[in-house]
């Protein structure tokens, strides 16, 4: 179906329903293609698009970062995926740890730690090639990069993991009664490992969508459709990619390394069993571990800075990122304040740099 | 959170980039009887009274310019660093309309570096110097202790002569934006060959002398979109120009795979360099024939845009919206050139 189409039909289904939506999507990189495609200048006006806590970057506690920048500072070697060096917090990011000496590496696939390749230093400044200490990856993310560092477990790395699971989290939304939310884009990337059977018991429309604009339309488009008809099922957009079941073999890499405890969400809290720890026999391997001491004095120490970011609120869909004071004004991507603007999937920074 | 020291996004072509530029150049004022010091290459009128006296000629503006390359990895499909160390001079030159007269060759080495290594990155200078006619006529080199540089970095600079300068700021509402090729395939090759992806993709590193002179008398703005990809080049052309530059998502100049290479990476493709290719304006009536000279060296030439009143660089999408392409921020990707 060509976009005009597509369009036509949302059109018809907003002005039948005629009154406001708000539909939350809940994936980093929906926010980001619904940006890039500039989706909500298309949109009838009483459909609204907001973010919801997609972006793992934003959604990692204060406290967890702390701790990985304490451990970095201390002189140990950390490598992690890109946008989780950008992130202060209040002793600092892992970035400005680097620039202050600490070995901290970015790294897209977990397995270039380990490789040859990237041992002799051919990813890496030479300085790198004569380290001895073991590296802490430090995992980040929801199911879909929580594989990997099972992987990254089973192979003898050490792991700092902030690994977090995502339907909890969708729980906590639709139990926020401020919070009016009448359909969820479910995330395409989860949705890829966990299967669709994960949403059935959330009582909301629900469609698990793709990345192109036609996906993100065309879920919107069968929002519509449920609503009109008065029901609430998870639909299935992207099933070239995501299947009911999801992807068994990453699915039982999980379950077999991590145990599943209560973690705390940027914005939302603490939420009962939503985080991933390793399990006890790699505990030699978890950074938890093996580094409690140090933790612990890490922890003891630590000065919270005040700070007037709501970036909270942006992840919970509560504000719009330019409700936020701070907005545009002192916390910008050169200068962000709080992760959403750190975080090329954070709901400011995808913000600033579209609709500004 | 504001600190004073140099981050990676200072070197990356962006916005960063933009700014630290700017303050070394309130140090750095005194810019004599030189124009175009913030363009590709700065240029002496040498009939100016002031400059130097010489009977006057036709090709009468000096055009100088200097670059430094830190790639990783040396070698990539397509090329290596001194394919890119001496075609990116030469090109600085050729998109401002000038034909070079010669470059300088500058060598810093790591001790312990391979000398076959070093002689096959020379053998490829030589290469391109012989193609392009410019002769190496100077240099120097260095070797540090090893570990206090990553392997080799090589600096360039260059000089050539040129009837007309061809100025950053030149395009004209009425103009269209034409690309010589397919762009990005640079930094997708670098990426590929970092991350052991298999692709096609080759790096597109190569002088662009000959094809700018064969429409040079049709170029009213020309950049080759290297750091900070066509994203950087065409607000800067649009900055400097006051104008509005409208691409049209049907006609982008990306292969697949570069696509591809981009959205598995989540690096925006707009910010993708490439190092033998250039994008320019001319006017309407002129595009077809630039294009079709174009095409005897790229069949990939092709319109991709057009130059309104008004700012920024912009771009009509697929599903009718209009969205804003802004000079890249961030880290983009270390170390491409």
């Amino acid at each position: 179906m060509g976009y005009e189409k597509i369009l036509e039909n949302i059109r018809k289904k907003a002005a039948k329903i005629n009154r406001p939506l708000r539909f939350m999507e809940l994936c980093g990189t929906h926010a980001e293609a619904i940006a890039r495609h500039n989706i909500k200048s298309v949109l009838p006006k009483n459909i609204q698009l907001v973010s919801g806590p997609g972006c793992p970057v934003c959604v990692t506690d204060q406290e967890d970062i702390d701790v990985i920048v304490g451990l970095a500072k201390a002189g140990i070697p950390v490598a992690c995926y890109g946008d989780a060096a950008g992130v202060s917090g209040n002793l600092g990011s892992l970035e400005e740890a680097r620039r202050n000496g600490a070995d901290v590496r970015i790294i897209y696939d977990v397995s270039e730690v380990e490789t040859p390749a990237y041992r002799t230093g051919r990813h890496c400044n030479a300085f790198l090639r004569t380290r001895k200490k073991t590296i802490i990856f430090w995992g980040i993310g929801f199911e879909t990069t929580a594989p990997a560092t099972a992987w990254a477990v089973k192979n003898g790395m050490t792991v700092f993991s902030s690994h977090k699971i995502f339907p909890p989290a969708m729980e906590i939304l639709l139990k926020n009664k401020k919070n009016k939310i009448d359909g969820f884009i479910d995330p395409g990337h989860v949705s890829a490992i966990i299967g669709t059977k994960s949403y059935e018991k959330f009582k909301i429309p629900q469609v698990v969508a793709g990345f192109e604009a036609s996906d993100v339309l065309l879920a919107v488009d069968m929002l519509l459709d449920q609503i009109i008809s008065g029901e609430y099922k998870v639909q299935n957009e992207y099933a070239r990619l995501v299947k009911k079941g999801g992807n068994k073999k990453a699915l039982e890499l999980i379950k077999s390394t991590f145990d599943i405890i209560d973690s705390k969400w940027r914005g939302l809290g603490t939420i009962r069993r939503s985080g991933l720890k390793l399990k006890k026999k790699y505990q030699k391997q978890d950074a938890e571990f093996i580094y409690k001491d140090l933790i612990l004095k890490i922890r003891e120490n630590i000065k919270t800075k005040p700070s007037a970011c709501r970036c909270g609120e942006v992840l919970q869909g509560l504000i719009e990122s330019t409700d936020c004071p701070l907005f545009g004004k002192v916390c910008n991507p050169d200068n962000p304040q709080g992760a959403c603007m750190v975080s090329t999937e954070g709901g400011c920074n995808i913000e600033y740099r579209y609709e500004k | 959170m504001k600190n004073n020291f140099i981050e990676l996004e200072h070197g990356a072509g962006g916005k960063k980039s933009e700014e630290l530029i700017g303050k070394i150049r309130r140090i750095l004022s005194y810019k004599g009887a030189w124009k175009n010091t913030g363009d590709d290459g700065a240029v002496l009128d040498l009939n100016r009274r002031g400059s130097i006296n010489r009977t006057p000629t036709k090709y009468d503006r000096l055009v100088f310019t200097t670059d430094a390359f830190i790639i990783d990895p040396l070698f990539f499909p397509g090329g290596d660093i001194g394919k890119i160390a001496i075609s990116g001079t030469i090109n600085d030159l050729a998109v401002m309309g000038a034909k070079p007269l010669g470059v300088s060759l500058s060598l810093v080495i790591e001790e312990g570096f391979p000398e076959d290594d070093l002689m096959k990155i020379v053998a490829s200078i030589n290469k391109v110097s012989r193609e392009t006619g410019t002769p190496v006529v100077t240099g120097d080199t260095k070797v540090t202790e090893k570990g206090k540089i990553d392997k080799i970095e090589i600096a360039t600079s260059g000089v050539g002569l040129a009837e007309n300068i061809i100025p950053n700021g030149g395009a004209k509402v009425g103009d269209v934006v034409i690309s010589s090729g397919d762009l990005g395939e640079h930094t997708a090759a670098i990426l590929a060959s970092r991350f052991n992806y298999k692709t096609h993709i080759k790096s597109d590193s190569k002088p662009l002398v000959k094809e700018i002179q064969s429409v040079v008398k049709y170029l009213h703005s020309c950049k080759d979109p290297t750091r900070g990809g066509m994203a950087a080049v065409l607000n800067e052309i649009a900055e400097k120009s006051r104008v509005k530059i409208v691409l049209d998502e049907k006609t982008l100049p990306f292969k697949k795979e570069v696509v591809a290479i981009s959205e598995l990476l989540g690096i925006d493709k707009f910010s993708f360099a490439s190092e033998g290719r250039f994008v320019a304006t001319v006017a309407a009536k002129d595009a077809d024939k630039t294009i079709k000279i174009l095409q005897k060296y790229n069949r990939e030439a092709k319109i991709i845009g057009a130059v309104e009143r008004g700012h920024g660089v912009w771009l009509k999408t697929s599903i009718g919206s209009i969205k804003r392409i802004e000079t890249p921020r961030g880290k983009l990707v270390p170390r491409i050139c």
